[in-house]
């Protein structure tokens, strides 16, 4: 317990409830700076609370009862870090808390159950959870909510349990259980009468399945009886065609002149290639966070990529400087840490690349794989998205760019695509980053993965890939639960790896409980 | 009723996925692709030398090496599909082509293409991007993939004539037994119509698993059978209704619907003739492949497509049927694990419910149905419930 990676027993800290028995002890340094940005969260928490308009939002609302828990999310998954890790750690999640109070703030003032300010709902178009951002870089004085990200997304992020109640929502409405639980629930928020209503109208994109396509059929049908317009953009699946392309772009100019038909603004060029400046610097560092974990010291990984990296990717989509200036901070650091050839966890055991759509539930799964077995999680899925520069300054080209980017949604340029994208690509990325060993999160509700199962099992002999099937139900803890989410790794280092964990207190917690 | 003179014809037809008029085609030289989904127009590979055949397998049993490959997540009939693919049930096609539709058919047919399971020489795989909304730039889209995935596909592998000149015979042809279909199945409009839902099912069934124009004699004898075909005199059905939903090829479906009590005069499902045997309108004025996609696409009422106006006019086409056939009442079914259709018949039975006062029963199925005691109990109670309301005088 004290200053060294991996000093202290990290499943010592469980207590078998919602919060653990105690903060972690990191040394006095990196444990005042903890503190320090624990209490920097809490702050903001109060500050929120005190606009009436977000008090009323918590009561109303169910599902805001989660985000009472985000400390102990960022807790859960700073777990174990030290030094610059801890900073990087904290200068993304902290920064995506803040931009989610933000959201919630000006959600809730528009919101005509809340603030009801009518003049600034006239301002704001709803978006889908899943939806890239890009097409509001255009309108600087317009304002973009995916309400479904905060009331599911983020509030499964922050509570593992949040949206069951949706789900058994839904599913007494008929629709059975086995489709995904993220758009499943998304419904479940609406049928329910817990969908914030604000916006001058609303832009949809068959994202990433079947199901998130059929659940904006709900949404739709919300927003038609609230009086917001609503347009749907079909984005192509088959995304790496040329033939495609012409109808992508049109869809993306049609969306364009149904903002500005609905909201009385015009498209602003120029903001948009400022926008697209910071895009295109912001995936510079990515990529460059990427590239450090194809040598022996990986520095951003897991968790603290994907998630990250989602957000900033698609919900911000270099809307906003804050997070370009945090980019920068998190490349300083990266790049001390590396030179400094500083390490995450005691032992690095295994490289490994994450596949497949992750537990939102369980997030902070990939922490555990780090300290529990000493398997880094060097990429996922989710963040190997499109990393071709987009233009800055060419009008006709920008508009193929932000097609382009519609159709390379995160997980949606895997799911959709062809086999191409989804199969072959990994054992390339396995190649490239050096990886001996797969996760593959197997969603079972996500049809698009399952029916590749069997030959994904098949190719990865035929790399000579360890592959680790996880089982897991992406917002649903009471059908697969996180200790049954760990056994899936257990069974598989012991049995066939013969391996022992690098902390043995992290192989069975007693975490059902918490948040 | 006296039995239709070729039921038992068609009836066998549909005992095999390579059946008998697939065979004599190829004898003669002709080309089989392989389809899957409505959103490939079947006309555009009905050609002179080239037919299609909507993919099924019959009398399917174990579903364990697609499993394997698929997991059990997936809906039955993509698995049976595969599974019936990996035994080797489809070696006779010569190509597939089919829409990046539905996820789990999608896989299906990449699984059949990765595991290499047809295994006629130069037999190619084409995946079109079908459009997701009806408008002017997906029809654009349409247009393009089908021009190049479909026609110039055919050309370039089988040296097909794609010329308008060919693509208007397809269409005379394709309307030839659209209007067949059509005119048997307008019988079932009747108070006491003279052809049951199931002898319906087959027959069109048939037209999707075989070259059409070797059915045509069939059709037009059975057409002119029916035209003095006296039905009974006391039907053995107590309510009349319209079946929607997902895909059905299951010859034991609709028997077991009408088995219970039900007359199915309509059949708004893959593999049912509304629309799938609605005929192509043509004029002059446009390019003729436009206008078939056009057909295609503006009639297409799969839940995939996401417009508001098809989301509310799926429901309504369905009201309209229901109307135009006399239903007292509507099944909407989902094949187990099926997207599409788990959220497609909860708004669906809602709408008609609470829109278009029918009675509605939602079920979910197996992809073959068997004797399922448990479906012949639901429906025969939602039988009774809409002959109850029916004697008590109140809404439909």
């Amino acid at each position: 317990m004290g200053k060294a990676v991996g000093s202290e027993k990290l499943g010592n800290l469980y207590s078998g409830g919602k919060v653990r028995k105690r903060r972690e002890w990191r040394g006095l340094k990196d444990t005042l700076y903890d503190y320090w940005r624990w209490l920097k969260i809490m702050k903001m928490l109060a500050g929120f609370l005190m606009h009436p308009h977000n008090l009323k939002g918590m009561f109303r609302y169910r599902w805001m009862l989660n985000y009472i828990a985000v400390p102990a999310m960022i807790d859960k998954h700073t777990v174990g870090l030290r030094g610059n890790h801890l900073k990087i750690a904290h200068e993304e999640y902290d920064l995506v808390a803040k931009d989610v109070a933000q959201l919630l703030n000006t959600a809730f003032k528009a919101d005509k159950y809340c603030g009801n300010d009518q003049e600034l709902s006239k301002r704001i178009v709803v978006l889908d959870e899943n939806e890239m951002f890009t097409i509001m870089c255009g309108f600087p004085n317009l304002k973009s909510i995916s309400w479904e990200t905060a009331a599911v997304y983020v509030a499964v992020l922050l509570h593992g349990d949040a949206v069951t109640h949706y789900l058994d929502v839904l599913q007494e409405m008929g629709v059975p259980g086995d489709v995904c639980p993220m758009p499943a629930a998304e419904a479940g928020v609406v049928i329910d009468g817990d969908m914030p209503v604000f916006g001058a109208c609303a832009i949809q994109c068959n994202t990433t399945c079947d199901g998130s396509l059929m659940g904006n059929g709900i949404m739709a049908r919300a927003y038609e009886r609230e009086g917001i317009p609503v347009f749907q953009i079909a984005a192509p699946l088959r995304h790496l065609e040329e033939g495609v392309q012409e109808y992508a772009a049109q869809e993306i100019r049609n969306a364009i002149r149904f903002i500005e038909e609905n909201t009385g603004h015009k498209w602003d060029w120029d903001n948009y290639f400022t926008c697209m400046k910071r895009f295109n610097e912001e995936t510079q560092h990515r990529v460059s966070w990427m590239e450090m974990s194809r040598t022996d010291f990986p520095q951003v990984i897991g968790a603290n990529l994907a998630l990250y990296s989602e957000t900033t990717y698609m919900a911000i989509a270099g809307r906003v400087q804050d997070f370009l200036e945090a980019d920068r901070r998190i490349s300083k650091l990266a790049k001390e840490s590396f030179e400094r050839k500083e390490i995450l966890v005691p032992e690095y055991r295994h490289r490994a690349i994450i596949w497949g759509v992750q537990s939102q539930y369980y997030t902070d799964f990939l922490p555990w794989l780090q300290n529990c077995w000493g398997i880094l999680p060097l990429v996922d899925m989710l963040s190997l998205v499109y990393f071709d520069k987009v233009s800055e300054d060419d009008k006709e080209q920008a508009i193929y760019d932000i097609a382009k980017l519609y159709q390379e949604m995160i997980m949606r340029n895997r799911t959709h695509g062809g086999y191409e994208v989804l199969l072959d690509d990994l054992w390339r990325f396995c190649e490239y980053y050096n990886a001996d060993m797969v996760i593959l999160w197997e969603h079972i509700s996500c049809k698009a993965l399952d029916g590749m199962h069997g030959l994904f099992e098949e190719r990865a002999r035929e790399h000579g890939i360890k592959l680790i099937w996880v089982n897991h139900d992406l917002m649903d803890p009471r059908v697969i639960g996180r200790q049954a989410i760990r056994d899936d790794v257990n069974r598989y280092m012991r049995s066939v790896m013969q391996e022992e964990p690098i902390d043995p207190s992290l192989e069975i917690l007693d975490d059902e409980n918490a948040w | 009723m006296k039995d239709l003179k070729h039921l038992y014809y068609f009836e066998q037809l549909l005992e095999e996925a390579d059946n008998e008029l697939i065979r004599e085609a190829q004898e003669a030289g002709r080309k089989c692709v392989g389809a899957i989904c409505y959103q490939t127009p079947e006309v555009l590979m009905d050609l002179d030398d080239v037919f299609t055949v909507r993919l099924r397998a019959p009398r399917s049993g174990s579903l364990e090496m697609s499993t394997y490959y698929m997991t059990s997540f997936l809906c039955e009939y993509s698995r049976a599909i595969l599974e019936r693919a990996i035994e080797g049930g489809y070696n006779f096609l010569d190509a597939m082509i089919v829409p990046d539709g539905c996820t789990m058919v999608n896989r299906c047919v990449e699984n059949m293409e990765l595991l290499n399971t047809l295994n006629k020489e130069g037999v190619f795989y084409k995946y079109l991007e079908v459009p997701m909304k009806a408008d002017e730039n997906g029809l654009n889209l349409y247009v393009s993939e089908c021009r190049t995935k479909i026609l110039g596909a055919l050309k370039e592998h089988f040296g097909a004539d794609v010329s308008d000149e060919a693509l208007k015979r397809a269409v005379e042809r394709y309307n030839k037994v659209c209007r067949l279909i059509t005119e048997i199945g307008n019988y079932r409009k009747e108070d006491n119509p003279r052809i049951t839902g199931y002898e319906f099912h087959i027959i069109c069934m048939a037209t999707y698993v075989a070259p059409k124009d070797l059915l045509i004699d069939k059709l037009e004898e059975t057409l002119e059978e029916l035209k003095t075909r006296e039905p009974d005199e006391n039907p053995k059905y107590r309510a009349r209704v319209v079946v929607a939903g997902s895909e059905i090829d299951d010859v034991d479906l609709i028997k077991l619907v009408e088995d219970s009590g039900a007359l199915v005069v309509a059949d708004r499902f893959c593999f049912g003739s509304l629309p799938g045997r609605v005929e192509i309108p043509l004029n002059d004025n446009e390019d003729i492949l436009t206008q078939i996609c056009r057909h295609f696409l503006y009639m297409n009422q799969c839940p995939r497509h996401m417009n508001l106006e098809k989301v509310h006019g799926r429901k309504e086409y369905i009201a309209d049927i229901a109307k135009e056939y006399k239903a007292d009442g509507v099944i909407f079914e989902q094949m187990k694990f099926c997207d599409p259709w788990a959220y497609e018949h909860v708004t669906g039975a809602f709408d008609l419910r609470e829109k278009y006062g029918y009675p509605v029963l939602t079920i979910d199925r197996p992809y073959a149905v068997g004797t399922s005691g448990q479906l012949r109990t639901r429906v025969q109670a939602f039988v009774e419930s809409v002959e109850i309301k029916k004697l008590q005088g109140g809404e439909k």
